[in-house]
């Protein structure tokens, strides 16, 4: 399936024919009156903004009338969504964008199949990391149209600065190499991040051998060389049996650190980080169209068996002429 | 047995203390009793009648010089102030603490260098006080003062939001399971003993939490506690009655030991021996990689963080302040620059051609910028740069490489030396440092090979930027 931009008379048709109000997931339309909306009516950017909305119905006119090019909420809740005043909380969101994956197999120019899959392989594992390591609920995820959104909206971390949700990013994608030497009644111990079956190393862990697998001889890495990454292509299908110890020493263990301490740094973009610290962003509205590739943003009940392409198109794009 | 009031003079304990002494009358007054201790003490090394404190007052101050000393001095000899790790100095040091901290709170506010140095002081005497205990004691100790910090047996780590915000410590460095905080061996050996295989669950434990982390915790709850205490003292202080004028008269005695170093030791001398970076004019080539490339502008999306909150402390301490990382001492921008000049001739323009070339021009659409800048100088929400409204708004400090990485990942294309530094500025000063011994070398040696590449505003007084190169950042950093 080509994913190419809609044009006006789609955007309207979907706006009036096919979205509803009610599409739209039950943590906004419950929280309407508290967040900051923006438009974008002409394809450059979101410049409609502090728009707010009494009720679901003023919602639902302005899009049947409008049918915005894109359409965003705040991640803010706020006493005064119109001036953005009386910031109160926000979500916490990690944006997946397909196009901006670090180590991508598919080597596309746009979005496509591959590298949609791949995004939400990361997902499933930030996901597990939200849940399992950092104890939060309250978790949504959203196709955005050409990614992922993970929105957390658990009142234990609504409240957080920058600061900490920059620290949970890290944290998330694995961006520190952990420490290896450790001590402990004056003795010095090595233990290698694969080693340690939980926490933060583990996550790590997990990360690189996501990253590993996918990597290309095209993938840059900082201080990486060509040879190293002939080697980790030679020696990876070690990793499936997580054999680490022997992976790490085909590699070579000073090769083997070079190479963890780029994917670390490489890590950082797996998510937009930006997004995450920003405190005021507005975001996708779930429910809506993204024009720019005519897919519908839609909340995920069940990622495991959720496909874009099976649940996110809209039906003006089956009635095009040229499919 | 210790009291935990010698660690923490913030637990219950150290309130009682300060509650028993009820008020500010007499605290000037001799204390033989504080004296003698001092004196018997079998470590202490007394060189002068005069060093040792006799009043709480005294002890006070000798909290913050033993810090300083420690940090400054390269003669620092720690057995003058042994009798800080005496725990039978207990219940004058508590008072002495409490004495700090409101003194801080009331003259400095939290925001200040005195609250930096009195929290990251109270740290290292914590840990100083704990190495001096038997493993047992320290142990016994370090599980007390946390079960009184933690409230409770699980903790969940949103607790820790104030540390993590602040940087006290990292989420990657605990041990987290379903959002709890795991720190005692049995829970440990509940939760992961069956996934680990080949090694000993308890051993495990040992390295990965065992002493160590608790300690950190511990030590690093203590620092948040006091940080917060003279918050709470700033923010009472502002709404009640005159301080007392003790508070005042000690606060300015502590700001004259803070003083001292630049004085006595020249800045820095503790660390690598070397002189200031002094204020001089921008040398481009000496910019780093994501400078240079702001200074060519930015597309759209990253306009407003590249320049104004990028740029605008990078641009302004390089030409006016290159060394605040490791003096360690906040300043103005008039304190560098008095009549603004430099200020308005050379760093305003700088930056105002950067936003010039971004695409598109980002005044063009966005005029309220320049406000914004101003209020990163230090100038308030104000479009023009008055002496009046400094203050009003801080100087921020440049973002580390950290920071930029997240904000603005695609000014991040490092090379070598980017590797050495951990903020941009070190970056500057390392390579000016670099260009001038360059330029010392080839002047020595022949005559022929003239340094072109040095002949740009390096002043002759400019120095090594210090052996370590890695700046670390300040706690209230931009």
């Amino acid at each position: 399936m080509e994913l190419k931009p809609a044009t006006p008379n789609e955007r309207r048709q979907y706006y009036r024919e096919e979205w509803d109000v009610k599409n739209v997931p039950d943590f906004i339309r419950n929280t309407l009156i508290q967040r900051e909306f923006g438009f974008d009516h002409i394809g450059r950017g979101p410049n409609d903004r502090y728009r707010v909305f009494r009720n679901s119905d003023d919602l639902r006119k302005f899009m049947r009338v409008r049918t915005p090019f894109a359409a965003y909420s705040s991640v803010a809740f706020y006493n005064n969504p119109k001036r953005r005043g009386g910031w109160l909380k926000a979500e916490l969101v990690f944006d997946v964008d397909a196009k901006d994956i670090p180590i991508r197999s598919c080597g596309c120019d746009n979005v496509c199949e591959i590298c949609l899959n791949q995004a939400k392989d990361i997902v499933m594992g930030l996901l597990d990391t939200l849940q399992g390591d950092l104890g939060l609920k309250n978790i949504n995820v959203v196709y955005s149209g050409r990614g992922y959104h993970i929105r957390v909206l658990d009142d234990a971390v609504m409240a957080m600065d920058s600061d900490v949700r920059s620290q949970i990013v890290k944290y998330l994608v694995g961006a520190d190499v952990p420490r290896s030497e450790y001590s402990s009644h004056g003795m010095k111990y090595n233990l290698e991040h694969f080693t340690i079956p939980f926490g933060y190393p583990q996550v790590f862990t997990h990360r690189v051998k996501q990253a590993l697998l996918n990597l290309t001889l095209d993938t840059e890495i900082d201080d990486v060389s060509k040879d190293i990454k002939k080697a980790v292509i030679k020696h990876r299908e070690l990793l499936y049996d997580d054999q680490w110890g022997i992976f790490r020493k085909a590699i070579g263990p000073v090769r083997y650190a070079r190479l963890v301490k780029g994917i670390a740094s490489l890590n950082l973009t797996l998510v937009d980080a930006k997004v995450s610290i920003d405190l005021k962003r507005i975001l996708r509205l779930p429910s809506s169209l993204h024009s720019g590739v005519s897919m519908k943003s839609t909340l995920i009940k069940n990622l495991e068996t959720f496909d874009p392409f099976q649940n996110a198109v809209p039906k003006f794009v089956y009635e095009r002429d040229d499919k | 047995m210790v009291s935990i009031s010698f660690l923490n003079p913030l637990s219950p304990e150290g309130k009682d203390i300060v509650r028993e002494l009820g008020s500010f009358d007499g605290i000037s007054q001799d204390i033989p009793e504080l004296r003698r201790l001092v004196t018997r003490n079998p470590s202490q090394e007394i060189v002068a009648d005069e060093e040792i404190p006799s009043n709480y007052l005294e002890l006070a101050l000798k909290r913050i010089e033993w810090y300083v000393k420690k940090k400054n001095d390269r003669e620092f000899n720690s057995r003058r102030y042994s009798f800080l790790s005496d725990q039978d100095i207990t219940k004058y040091d508590v008072i002495s603490f409490y004495l700090l901290c409101q003194s801080i709170g009331v003259k400095f506010g939290p925001n200040s260098r005195e609250t930096r140095v009195m929290v990251e002081a109270q740290g290292d005497l914590v840990q100083e006080r704990l190495g001096k205990l038997s493993l047992q004691e320290g142990r016994l100790m370090v599980d007390q003062s946390l079960q009184l910090l933690l409230k409770g047996d699980t903790v969940h780590w949103t607790f820790f939001q104030e540390l993590l915000s602040t940087r006290k410590i990292r989420l990657t460095e605990l041990v987290l399971d379903q959002g709890e905080l795991v720190l005692n061996q049995e829970d440990f050996i509940d939760r992961f003993g069956s996934r680990i295989k080949h090694r000993n669950p308890s051993s495990m434990y040992q390295l990965l939490i065992g002493d160590e982390l608790k300690e950190l915790l511990m030590v690093k709850m203590i620092m948040q506690e006091t940080e917060d205490y003279i918050k709470q003292v700033h923010e009472k202080a502002r709404i009640m009655v005159e301080p007392n004028p003790i508070l005042l008269e000690l606060a300015e005695e502590v700001a004259k030991i803070l003083a001292e170093p630049m004085q006595s030791y020249g800045y820095g001398s503790g660390r690598g021996g070397s002189g200031p970076m002094k204020a001089g004019p921008l040398n481009s080539q000496a910019f780093p990689p994501c400078v240079k490339k702001a200074l060519e502008g930015i597309k759209s999306g990253g306009r407003n963080d590249a320049i104004v909150l990028f740029m605008t402390p990078f641009v302004s301490y390089a030409r006016l302040y290159p060394d605040v990382f490791r003096m360690n001492l906040s300043k103005r921008v008039s304190d560098q620059d008095p009549q603004l000049e430099i200020t308005e001739k050379e760093i305003l323009p700088l930056i105002y051609e950067a936003a010039q070339r971004c695409v598109p021009p980002l005044f063009e659409d966005q005029p309220q910028e320049k406000v914004n800048i101003n209020a990163k100088l230090g100038f308030g929400m104000h479009s023009e740069l008055k002496m009046e409204h400094e203050g009003e708004t801080t100087w921020y400090t440049p973002m580390s490489c950290e920071k930029i990485k997240l904000h603005l990942p695609h000014l991040c294309r490092p090379d070598d030396v980017c590797k050495k530094i951990g903020n941009p500025l070190s970056y500057y000063n390392r390579m000016l440092w670099e260009v001038r011994t360059l330029k010392k070398a080839d002047d020595s040696g022949s005559t022929t090979a003239s340094a072109e590449n040095s002949s740009e505003g390096v002043g002759d007084d400019n120095d090594s930027p210090g052996k370590d190169g890695t700046t670390p950042d300040k706690p209230g950093e931009a």
